[in-house]
């Protein structure tokens, strides 16, 4: 039994027919009520001459209300059909690009080597290098730690710059710097009473929350990047957890609270000393010649804690590195300070 | 036997988790208001999931993937509820109507008595 429906006109059948032939949706509708501005209803024009005759004898007054009649006619035209001609040339415009731009991209991925042939030009010496000698070079289990914090450890201290460099530049854009007095400016003070102004303050379910659930997520956090080397995982993710733990307790604590612990000075001290360790530890390690050559720090057992020579403490320098950057991007988008 | 006890089970909770979430997702774009959307959403959240990760419980290789699992749902639900919980009161707190809405208090009352 099927059930009966009385809104017919809402159907998408019903609606793709209106859109359609009469060139525009219901939805389309709704914008052009919201955008434009209702123009007046076109005027019968003896009435209209009649009317201008009556109020301007002068010819050149008349000319201008003329000139101005006749542009409202033009924009009444534009509002009421051309922003519905364009809106469907658009929408059929777009369909046909998405469409061209899915057929490239799969004749693309058609040409493509299978995943996982052995004629694909991603398998060569270097991937079968570093599945066969890894853990004898590195001394870590988990392969890809082994790769970008030993055998590309550069291009990973490029990146860790990266986030310090984007960091800055945010902090160059969006702080709002006190008086020299050391009194907030009146941009400040408004942003701090707009600051979660529709928002609960201090919720306490929020904080109850937050109570259990931030330690273990910093205790997550910290897990992962002592375990980077033996397990998947590592510097970049643990990191990501761990400012999410310092997002969740700015956000039911505020920032009274979260500053006393996460200041200016924190991050830049915190980034300044695990980038300039990472750049000393690498620095030695190429200087001493890199790839499996004595240079006095012990590789240890493989599958230990403490092994796999610098790996570790490099995880943990981009891991300070990636929380302090994530959490003042959020502070700093947020109120533009700490 | 034990094999197959323990197929058909997780295949019968990951199904039904998989329904659950299938009728959160219909309920978030069906529904029009915040408070009946949110609460579509909270039940994928919690109750699928839980559904999901049972299922997943059943095909554990060892008791430690059991007991990071069981983690998980603890944190979910957890975190879950409170995330709803913040939702209501930003909808509560932005909406001056809200009193007219008919899920408040006072018309509550008014159709008990």
């Amino acid at each position: 039994m099927s059930k009966k429906r009385s809104d017919w006109e809402s159907r998408p059948q019903a609606r793709i027919k209106k859109w359609f032939f009469d060139g525009y949706s219901a939805f389309d509708d709704e914008i052009i009520n919201q955008i434009s501005v209702k123009t007046p209803d076109p005027v019968n024009h003896a009435v209209y001459d009649a009317y201008i005759d009556e109020i301007s004898a002068n010819k050149h007054e008349r000319k201008l209300m003329i000139e101005k009649f006749e542009d409202q006619n033009v924009r009444s035209w534009i509002n009421a059909r051309g922003r519905k001609v364009f809106t469907r040339f658009y929408v059929i415009l777009s369909f046909l690009l998405a469409c061209l731009m899915i057929f490239f991209l799969l004749r693309t991925v058609a040409e493509m080597p299978r995943f996982g042939s052995e004629t694909s030009p991603g398998i060569n010496e270097v991937t079968a290098r570093y599945i066969e000698k890894g853990l004898d070079e590195t001394g870590a289990m988990n392969i890809v730690a082994g790769m970008i914090l030993d055998y590309r450890a550069f291009d990973t201290l490029g990146e860790s710059t990266v986030l310090f460099i984007a960091a800055s530049a945010v902090l160059i854009l969006l702080r709002i710097d006190r008086n020299k007095d050391g009194s907030p400016v009146m941009e400040l003070i408004a942003e701090e009473s707009d600051d979660r102004h529709y928002e609960p303050r201090n919720d306490r379910i929020l904080q109850g929350a937050a109570k259990v659930l931030v330690p273990i997520i910093f205790l997550f956090g910290i897990y992962i990047i002592l375990n980077g080397h033996l397990s998947p995982g590592g510097g970049f993710s643990g990191g990501a957890i761990i400012s999410a733990g310092l997002i969740l307790y700015l956000d039911s604590f505020g920032f009274e609270k979260a500053g006393r612990f996460f200041t200016y000075s924190t991050f830049s001290w915190v980034s300044f000393i695990s980038l300039s360790f990472y750049a000393l530890a690498k620095t030695y390690s190429f200087y001493m010649g890199a790839n499996g050559m004595e240079s006095g720090i012990p590789l240890g057992t493989p599958g230990a804690i403490l092994s796999s020579g610098l790996i570790l403490p490099l995880n943990i320098a981009v891991g300070m590195v990636v929380a302090c950057t994530m959490y003042i991007f959020y502070a700093l988008f947020r109120k533009g300070g700490l | 036997m034990l094999d197959w006890l323990r197929f058909i089970l997780s295949f019968a909770f990951l199904v039904s988790g998989l329904l659950i979430m299938i009728t959160a997702v219909v309920g978030v774009y069906k529904f029009d208001y915040v408070l009946n959307r949110m609460h579509a959403a909270a039940m994928g959240d919690t109750l699928g999931i839980l559904f999901c990760l049972i299922g997943l419980t059943f095909n554990a290789p060892d008791i430690w993937t059991v007991f990071k699992l069981i983690l998980i749902i603890v944190f979910l639900w957890f975190s879950s509820p409170v995330n709803s919980h913040l939702i209501a009161r930003l909808e509560v707190t932005m909406n001056p109507q809200w009193h007219q809405l008919p899920l408040s208090p006072e018309h509550l009352m008014e159709e008990d008595s």
